[in-house]
């Protein structure tokens, strides 16, 4: 083979009549739908820059072997497609052309690079391959500037872009970006970091460091270094005594980072509430009230296999296989990079299930996004991207890293607040399955390890992206915020990984496994040494990027697609061949000891030695401060409206991005692969009204299945957090209800997403958003008690404000509530849509007045330009009561006496009735007398539109309707009337029309909002 | 007998354990293999009766669905397939399979078996990947092993590039004359039979194939492809408005064309 070169190859569909440039078609529909911007036609030439050592007459090969399709593309090498005037009649008016900056992820290039291998075996190590998208543009108004457009089209955090404007299109001056060729790494050498410094400097070092600790951290590691014993210690290894190594302090950031070790949450506080007088100091809010009510429950059931303390929660489903369940926020990252960000949000969760126990098989993934609203017309500050492309951005991440991998996206929900525009929540959830017992007779959801294991990093290689990912997310977003803790996802490395891991783990190969997530090997490492006592590792044999990375980058950088494994000796050669075999690489970094200690190696040189009881231990206790005083917001006013008005204020409601129908983006997620889906996002007659929990049976051909639920409320934080969190949870049970939940095998998931909640000069509202963490906290406590619903799993994200142009922009206090629970029989699962015409409708569950903060408060809010307020009763919950309603429910549907039911929440009874007629192309007709009878205080708003929980809007045949009666005779059941035929959808209170709407124009504002492009 | 099923797997093929389920409740033994298994000697495709290319995102798509799974094989595994092919072996792409199928030229394919890509897979209208249910139509008169007696079902599509075309235009009517254009999509509210050559609008076409292909088969009426999933409709519970459906419970409507296959083995290769 000759010398290395680089050969350009140009790719664009042909012209054929019939086919279309779907590509170009999409960019059109984009500028369309998101930017009003209209042009006459998009093209798009794919361009892959070769650098290899092939022949000329290989590459020539190469054009219709690998990168164009014969039939319908057409390809060219080292010429321009944009002069072929048989694909482009006219020259463009502008065309940009896109690619990655140098070390950023091209899985298309890597693609290229495997294919071009197949054809032609022996081509040097060194060949790369990278990716461009060339965009042509005719028929573009004058107005938009060239720049602008490209500003559209790529992201420059990662993304480069060359542009050739109307005077370079018209002198046929092409755009041209160069290989992207990685720049040259310096390596830093090690580095001991003085510690003997004042408390100023000591932050300086942390701040600059991008390390997230605070004074106190600092000084108990600078005490650390000030221990004899450790300096002795030291003296012995040859290390500096009385000072860390870069490695050192580095490893301790990340392990004592928010992120990993959740210092908010295990932090003492004193609370104080104000309007009751309490005062009390709470150790540990997790301790106190997610752990203890878990531990609680546990001692009364036999099927909490695994709580807490491995990637993620485990239960016994079956007596042959259990199931896991954890759910992450990839928020950060979101903000920088939507795309990638959450494409490593989804991939890094399925890491944690594959991760859990000896490896669970990922099966089901829920994504639920927070952003700003697509529609905002308002100030947006320097280094923020618009909500809509936020949106765009992570719903292509999470499609792409859910859909590769083969893992169906089942559940979800999308929520809108102004106050998501400066960082987006993005939490990705997946389910696991495993066999209870492996071959070799060991319980996969128990680890396995021994001291003399030997410690593999398998899949991706570690390179310069992803460092600090960990401490960044543990501080807020700044226009400083680092490019290198953006990463893009690669899921078939990954997907190949979880072949290869799943083989290895039923062959009995696996002791010991967890994810490089947060943190990278200091974390994963350094987290299963404290199981064995010690770990030594080595960092020269860990496989690169790129050469240049210094000691402690390799040490904690977040490369994504990898897992770390320990190994029985005796079982490497097996372990290294099934790898082989799967093409995926796994190196021997080390091994698991019990000498105490986390030792660093870089070959002969030791570069860190930390005791496990500091690195694990010694990060100090926060104490925090807390002050509760309810907020204060003015009334709603109410319009006076008849009931043709009535009919046209839910139509707009139905149009709110929160309540409007989310299909077109759905769509796109595969919610089907495992072929399991028994109650999927969609139902009824259309396959258009929306799903309430997913119930999968994941064995094939057996009818057990398991339900999938979110609740997720944050308006209600805006009066109580305590309110907000017991919303979500009674949404989450409520959704699970509504298919026909085992109450009896339930678990959950808490993910809470917090706005910083330590009192600063940058947070002089911390005690106030403390004690809404307190609250919150005592909401999951109690409401998880009184639904015997254990939290085996949760994580939390205190950081989410964003401090950009001198604004600070904070989330409003998030709780996701996410559930699993076990269906005993999914043909008996109940769906949301009415089936048919005569079916008879029943609210269960008791209606009182509330309407503050309700989905109808901010709709007159907003519309009334802030003269109404959100104020008024929040939805309160009686979780005794709802429980023992909902027993009765699904024992109902269990006798197969229930034809519909659908959660009724965001924007009341009025909503769900007109969701459940979408589905079954019918109209209604309702009298809301008997309502009243639960709340004097109720009127016609509080009936429609109210959100009170604990209620489920349900249809049952006439003949089954005396049987359904008598199994909901000791609750709150109100018969309110029929499903009818024809559009019309009519509400009445005694004899008085007070809602009248036609279903079809409901269901057109329900569909527009929220519609991503042509379809 | 029991038919034996190879199940490919690797590189990000990911229907491969429900492909594997419907064979066995067809009656079949099905093996999931990877890939490499066959090219590096350990198993070889002739000690199996059926071949099966599950869906997927083999390579992630990238440089067009299915090309560089179906390099891997059309330049791995050439011999070992045209000799299974030949030796008139039933073999089912689905999906991501399909795309394998038709990009290494096994479909709509030949009667030498020469591996030469004729038609290809587009991406759809919409520009993106879709998941929604479809109603499909089957020829009647076509020699296609998998599909026999059947008339319409209804199965999930889920892709991004479904769009099945061809350079050479006039190559359709030889395919459909030879009942190669074994199944199409069709709007549900019409009479059986009634598909047709004319587009249909969207969803009821999803991806605006050309004459509402579905899925091919090669003149043999051996190899058949197709862009839906049968195979996730192999119980009734999975439908997509069972819920509003007075039904026995039991097997879905996906399940004929693996038991045709297994049947097919049976009553061919019992010796």
């Amino acid at each position: 083979m000759g010398k290395v070169e680089i050969f350009n190859f140009q790719v664009a569909t042909q012209d054929i009549e019939g086919l279309t440039d779907a590509r170009g078609d999409s960019i059109k529909a984009m500028l369309e739908s998101d930017y009003s911007i209209s042009v006459d036609s998009v093209r798009v030439i794919l361009g892959y820059q070769v650098k290899s050592d092939i022949s000329e007459e290989e590459a020539r090969r190469a054009i219709y072997d690998l990168f164009a399709d014969p039939i319908i593309e057409f390809g060219t090498l080292d010429k321009s497609l944009i002069n072929n005037k048989k694909l482009f009649q006219k020259s463009p008016e502008i065309a940009i052309t896109v690619g990655f900056k140098p070390g950023v992820t091209d899985n298309a290039g890597q693609a290229g690079l495997d294919g071009l291998r197949t054809i032609f075996p022996q081509i040097s190590e060194e060949s790369q391959v990278a990716t461009t998208m060339t965009y042509l543009f005719w028929g573009i108004s004058n107005d938009i500037s060239p720049t602008w457009l490209a500003s559209k089209l790529h992201n420059q955090m990662i993304e480069r872009a060359s542009i050739s404007d109307r005077v370079e299109c018209s002198n046929s001056n092409w755009p041209k970006l160069d290989f992207p060729e990685r720049p040259v790494l310096m390596e830093q050498p090690s580095a001991t970091v003085n510690l003997e410094v004042s408390d100023e400097e000591l932050i300086e070092i942390s701040e600059k460091g991008l390390l997230a600790l605070n004074l106190e951290e600092m000084k108990a590691i600078q005490a650390n270094y000030r221990n004899q014993k450790v300096r002795s210690a030291r003296r012995k290894l040859g290390l500096p005594e009385n000072a860390p190594t870069d490695a050192e302090l580095e490893c301790l950031a990340q392990t004592w980072s928010e992120h990993c070790c959740h210092k908010i949450f295990a932090a003492k506080i004193h609370h104080v509430d104000h309007e009751t007088g309490e005062e009390v100091y709470i150790d540990s809010l997790f301790k106190t009230h997610i752990m203890k009510p878990t531990l609680d429950i546990q001692s009364e059931v036999n099927w909490l296999l695994s709580i807490f303390h491995d990637n993620s929660g485990v239960i016994a489903w079956n007596d042959s296989w259990s199931l896991c369940i954890k759910a992450e926020t990839h928020n950060s990252p979101s903000a920088l990079d939507p795309y990638g960000g959450a494409m490593t949000g989804i991939v890094g969760v399925n890491r944690d299930i594959l991760g859990t126990g000896l490896g669970a098989r990922p099966i089901a993934n829920t994504d639920v996004f927070c952003f700003g609203p697509p529609d905002y017309s308002g100030h947006l500050p320097e280094g923020l991207f618009h909500p809509s492309r936020v949106f765009r951005g992570v719903h292509a991440g999470v499609r792409a890293g859910g859909n590769e991998s083969g893992i169906p996206t089942v559940n979800g929900a999308i929520v809108f607040d102004e106050r998501y525009l400066g960082k987006p929540l993005v939490y990705c959830g997946t389910v696991g399955i495993m066999p209870r017992q492996l071959p070799d007779g060991r319980q996969s959801h128990d680890k396995t390890p021994q001291p003399g294991n030997i410690i593999y990093m398998v899949g991706g290689r570690v390179g310069s992206d992803g460092i600090h990912g960990a401490t960044f997310s543990s501080l807020e977003l700044t226009e400083d915020s680092p490019s290198s803790a953006v990463q893009i996802g690669d899921p078939i490395t990954q997907k190949k990984m979880i072949d290869m891991v799943l083989e290895a783990r039923d062959l009995g190969l696996i002791q010991v496994i967890t994810d490089n997530g947060a943190g990278g090997l200091s974390s994963s490492v350094g987290e299963l040494a404290e199981l064995t006592g010690g770990a030594d590792l080595d960092l020269a044999a860990v496989p690169l990027k790129q050469p240049g990375l210094s000691k402690w980058e390799i040490l904690v950088s977040e490369s994504q697609e990898r897992m770390t494994i320990g190994i029985n000796p005796e079982d490497c050669e097996a372990f290294e061949k099934l790898a082989r075999l799967h093409e995926v690489e796994a190196t021997a970094v080390g091994k698991f000891t019990d000498s105490g200690a986390f030792v660093v190696r870089y070959g002969a040189e030791t570069v860190a030695h930390l005791p496990i009881s500091f690195l694990h231990d010694g990060c100090p206790q926060l104490q925090l401060e807390s002050e509760w005083k309810n907020p204060h917001h003015n009334p709603i006013l109410f319009p006076s409206a008849d009931a043709d008005e009535m009919g046209e204020i839910l139509s707009r409601l139905m149009a709110r991005p929160n309540v409007a129908s989310k299909e077109w983006w759905v769509r796109s997620y595969d919610h089907e692969v495992i072929a399991q889906s028994v109650i999927k996002p969609f139902c009824g007659v259309n396959h258009d009204a929306p799903g309430d929990a997913a119930v999968i049976a994941p064995i094939h051909g057996k009818t057990q299945g398991a339900v999938i639920s979110n609740g997720i409320v944050p308006r209600y934080s805006d009066i109580d957090s305590y309110a907000m969190a017991a919303a979500s949870i009674d949404e989450a049970l409520r959704n699970a209800v509504c298919v026909g939940v085992d109450l009896d095998l339930i678990a959950g998931l808490d993910n809470f997403c917090w706005p910083d909640p330590v009192e600063s000069v940058k947070t002089p509202d911390g005690r106030y958003k403390l004690a809404q963490l307190v609250r919150a906290n005592r909401a999951l406590d109690e409401v998880c008690r009184a639904y015997n619903l254990p939290c085996i799993s949760g994580k939390d994200s205190m950081k989410n404000d964003a401090t950009l142009d001198g604004e600070k922009i904070s989330v409003p206090p998030t709780l996701l509530f996410s559930l699993i629970g076990n269906h005993s029989d999914v043909r008996k699962a109940v769906s949301s849509d009415f089936k048919e015409v005569g079916d008879m409708i029943y609210l269960v569950g008791e209606t009182h007045q509330e309407l503050g903060a309700s989905e109808l408060a901010f709709m007159l809010r907003d519309e009334s330009n802030g003269e109404s307020g959100i104020g008024g009763q929040v939805p309160q919950i009686d979780a005794p009561r709802n429980l023992s309603l909902y027993r009765s429910l699904t024992k109902a549907m269990s006798n197969e006496l229930v034809s519909s039911a659908h959660d009724c929440s965001d924007a009341g009874l009025a909503a769900a009735v007109a969701e459940c007629c979408f589905g079954c192309d019918s109209g209604a007709e309702l009298d809301i007398s008997t309502l009243f009878n639960s709340d004097v205080n109720l009127d016609v708003w509080g009936a429609l539109f109210g959100e009170s929980l604990g209620r489920i809007l349900v249809s049952v045949k006439p003949e089954n309707s005396e049987s359904f009666e008598a199994f909901m005779k000791d609750h709150e059941c109100n018969y309110l009337g029929k499903v009818n035929s024809g559009d019309e959808i009519k509400i009445t209170n005694s004899q008085a029309l007070v809602l009248s709407a036609s279903m079809s124009e409901l269901r057109d504002s329900w569909k527009g909002t929220l519609n991503g492009g042509r379809n | 007998m029991i038919p034996k099923v190879a199940v490919l797997s690797g590189f990000g093929i990911n229907c491969e354990t429900e492909t594997m389920a419907v064979f066995e409740m067809a009656g079949a033994k099905a093996d999931r293999i990877h890939v490499n298994r066959l090219v590096n000697g350990e198993l070889n495709l002739n000690d199996y009766h059926i071949m099966a290319v599950p869906g997927g995102f083999s390579f992630g798509d990238h440089l067009g669905s299915g090309r560089l799974m179906g390099n891997r094989l059309r330049f791995g595994l050439r011999e070992q397939v045209r000799n299974f092919v030949k030796s008139g072996k039933p073999v089912i792409g689905i999906c991501n399979g399909f795309q394998v199928l038709v990009k290494m030229g096994l479909l709509p394919g030949d009667d030498d078996v020469s591996l030469t890509q004729t038609a290809s897979l587009a991406l759809n209208d919409s520009g993106h990947y879709e998941n929604r249910w479809a109603t499909l139509e089957f020829d009647p008169q076509s020699n296609c092993i998998w599909t026999k007696g059947m008339t319409r079902i209804r199965v999930p599509v889920r892709h991004g590039e479904g769009k099945f075309v061809t350079a050479d235009k006039t190559l359709l009517d030889v395919w459909g004359e030879a009942g190669q254009l074994v199944v199409k999509y069709v709007d549900p509210s019409s009479e059986y039979p009634s598909s047709s050559n004319d587009i249909l609008p969207y969803p009821i076409s999803p991806n605006q194939s050309w004459r509402n292909i579905a899925g091919v088969c090669d003149p043999s009426g051996l190899v058949f492809g197709l862009m839906p999933h049968p195979e996730a409709n192999h119980s009734t519970w999975l439908g997509a408005t069972w819920t509003r459906e007075d039904i026995e419970h039991g097997e879905g409507e996906g399940m004929m064309i693996f038991r045709n296959a297994v049947n097919y083995v049976i009553d061919n290769f019992n010796n």
